[in-house]
This record gives structure tokens, C-alpha cells and sequence, in this order.
């Protein structure tokens, strides 16, 4: 069944690296792309993704915010935090705020793919730089 | 023949980004990616690309001290800097370093192309902030290189300034002897001289100078702001 992921990023680029590296499998599909959380939850709301990949620092509505309010108006929406922010405080505050997966931008190349693959299937995903097995050690 | 494009940046994901844009254009080709500022330097000499994308915020050695060496060894290299920000201090750092394009990251997809036709063309493209200084540069004689404006930094040698660069990192003189492949001796005498000529008396001074001189970036975790109006990246 194809995956239907909203994507949101402030810059550009980044989404366009973020589609490049979504864009191969074959079962994956990007709906959207949001460039700030209040632009996400317009999305996410309209558009019901199943995933939705989510910047923190942005302009506007930062991605925690954004986080907690798509929990509420979209809850079957899963949302994988991809952030340059490594660290473990960071990490617990978009866990709580309903993320489903957190990957550190720096990483995304290695980790995006098994991220997306995990939350789409209600599953946790987290890795912090350095150290894949920590906290929930990656794919459970 | 294909206008060869090299591009550093720290994160994958922003590579993918700028490979997907730039190879869209027909007649380019990326040639190669880098990681950080030292590993652009070794692959520009060995692969002569025809323009160069740096990014400012690059472990090792920063997008502006790389832009410094690829055009002090060849000054008719051409760089792009992308940036997040479009501070003075980076502007001025930018343009004494020698590069011929300053991209803001958030306005990549939509002047990263155009940035790269004008270098092509042997032009030179920035943003209209960078034109706003350049031209206030002219018209007071302050930032345009005449020489009047006294310096506001400390001269530091380009050896110093990668010193600099690891050692707020948290690297030890041994570990920046390692990376810069010198004499663990060699490596604590550039740290006494750039101390002596900073005036510091500990490492702390040391990283407050790097992050406020661009040297290194810090990543501002986003509780520190109001959480719905957020911050830039």
C-alpha cells in the first residue's frame, strides 16, 4: 500500500534532498511539501498523509508546536522529527509532543529511509548522531 | 563541454538537495561532493572544477577559511558561499575571502542556478544585501578593500585561523597536530600565538570568539524561543 508523506522543511533545498532521498522507493509517494508548521497543519489536515517528515526550527510555527497541534486534528498522521538539533533534550520534547520518529539531519541519509519505513507501520524510530542504538536503538 | 560543479556541505540531505537542483540543468554535471572545507580543498585540486559550492558552516574547516585557500592558491577559482545568514560579519568575511557568489540557503532553489549562469559567464552574483554593502562600501570607502577602514580583527595567518577552528570544536593540541598533520609541539605553539594575539587566557574565550566571529556555528536548540514563533535555522 503507497505511503503518502507530507514534507516540511523552511528551505528548500532541503526538501528537494528530502524528495530525492524519499523518491526511490517505489511504495512512497510525497503528497506535499509545507515550508513552515502552520503551512503544515493546513496540510496535514487537508491532505491526511500517513507521515508526515518534520523540520523543528522554522519560521512562523516551529515543528514542535506544529507537532502537538497535527497530533490532535490529524491523530492517524504519523510524524518523524527530522532536525539538526543532536540532542537528547530536543529528542524527549518531540517525543512528547507526539512524534513518532526522530533522526538528526546530519544523518538523514542513513536513517531517513528505515525512519519512514518504521513510523508508517506505527512503529518508533530514534537515533541521535553517534549513537543509532540509544534511547529506543533505532528500528523496534 | 559540461561546466563542472563541486559541492560541500556537512549534511546529506542538503547535497541531495543542491545535486537534484543543479543537475536539472542541462550541461552541468556535479563532479564532486565534500563533507567539510579540507576535503573541498583536496578534491578542487585534484578535479579543477569550474565553480565551487561552500557551505559556511562545515566541521574541520569552515566554508569561508576553505573559500580563502582555494583562492589564495588560485585566485581565479570560483566560489559560491551559501549561507544561512546574511550577517555583515559574513558578507565582509565572504567577499575579503575572495568568493564570487553569497547564496542564502533559503533562497537556494531560487538563486543557486541563476548564481552558477552568472559565474559561468565570469560575473559575479550576490544577494541584495551583499550589492546594498558593496555599493555603501564604495560610496563611504569602507568595506571595499581601500584600506581605510582599520581592521577589526587580529591578523591570524590561514594556519591559525583552522587552529582556531578545531580548537573551539573541542579538539586537543594533539587532535588539531592530527587533522592538520603537524608536530604535537607545532600544534601548542600556533595555540600560544593565536592566544597571545587574541589576548585570551582560556578556551572559553576562545569558542565565545569563534561562534561570534563565524568561525564555528552553535545550533540554537529552539526551547530558548518562543515555541510558536520559532527561529531560523
Amino acid at each position: 500500500m503507497t505511503v503518502r508523506i507530507l514534507v516540511v522543511d523552511d528551505h528548500p533545498v532541503v526538501r528537494h534532498g528530502l524528495r530525492t532521498l524519499l523518491g526511490g522507493h517505489p511504495e512512497w509517494e510525497i503528497v506535499d511539501e509545507a515550508a513552515d508548521g502552520l503551512e503544515a497543519i493546513d496540510k496535514a489536515d487537508r491532505l491526511k498523509p500517513d507521515v508526515v517528515v518534520l523540520d523543528i526550527t522554522m519560521p512562523n510555527m516551529s515543528g514542535l508546536e506544529a507537532c502537538r497541534r497535527i497530533r490532535k486534528s490529524v491523530p492517524a498522521s504519523e510524524i518523524l522529527v527530522v532536525t539538526q538539533h543532536d540532542s537528547p533534550h530536543m529528542m524527549r520534547e518531540a517525543l512528547e509532543a507526539g512524534a513518532r520518529g526522530y533522526v538528526v539531519k546530519s544523518n538523514a541519509a542513513r536513517d531517513l529511509l528505515a525512519a519512514v519505513e518504521a513510523v508508517s507501520e506505527h512503529r518508533p524510530f530514534t537515533a541521535l548522531n553517534g549513537q543509532p542504538n540509544s534511547t529506543h536503538g533505532g528500528k523496534q | 563541454m559540461k561546466l563542472r560543479i563541486l559541492i560541500a556541505d556537512d549534511h546529506e540531505v542538503v547535497r541531495r538537495g543542491l545535486c537534484a537542483l543543479l543537475q536539472a540543468h542541462e550541461g552541468w554535471e556535479i563532479c564532486a561532493e565534500a563533507t567539510d572545507g579540507r576535503q573541498a580543498i583536496e578534491m578542487a585540486a585534484q578535479l579543477k572544477p569550474d565553480v565551487i559550492i561552500l557551505d559556511v558552516g562545515m566541521p574541520n574547516l569552515n566554508g569561508l577559511a576553505a573559500t580563502r585557500q582555494l583562492t589564495q592558491h588560485d585566485p581565479q577559482c570560483k566560489v559560491i558561499v551559501l549561507t544561512i545568514t546574511d550577517s555583515d560579519q559574513v558578507i565582509r568575511e565572504a567577499l575579503d575571502a575572495g568568493a564570487r557568489g553569497f547564496v542564502l540557503k533559503s533562497d537556494a532553489a531560487r538563486d543557486l542556478v541563476s548564481a552558477v549562469e552568472a559565474l559561468q559567464r565570469n560575473r559575479m552574483f550576490f544577494t541584495p544585501r551583499v550589492n546594498d554593502m558593496v555599493l555603501a562600501g564604495f560610496l563611504d570607502k569602507g568595506y571595499n578593500g581601500s584600506g581605510k577602514e582599520p581592521p577589526r580583527l587580529p591578523k591570524l595567518t590561514t594556519r591559525e585561523r583552522e587552529v582556531i577552528q578545531l580548537l573551539a570544536e573541542g579538539k586537543s593540541s594533539k587532535e588539531v597536530a592530527c587533522v592538520l598533520s603537524l608536530s604535537t609541539k607545532t600544534a601548542e605553539t600556533h595555540r600560544s600565538n593565536i592566544m597571545r594575539k587574541l589576548g585570551f587566557h582560556s578556551i572559553r574565550d576562545l569558542v565565545v570568539y569563534a561562534v561570534k566571529n563565524n568561525i564555528i556555528q552553535v545550533q540554537v536548540p529552539s526551547h530558548f524561543h518562543d515555541p510558536v514563533e520559532g527561529s531560523v535555522a
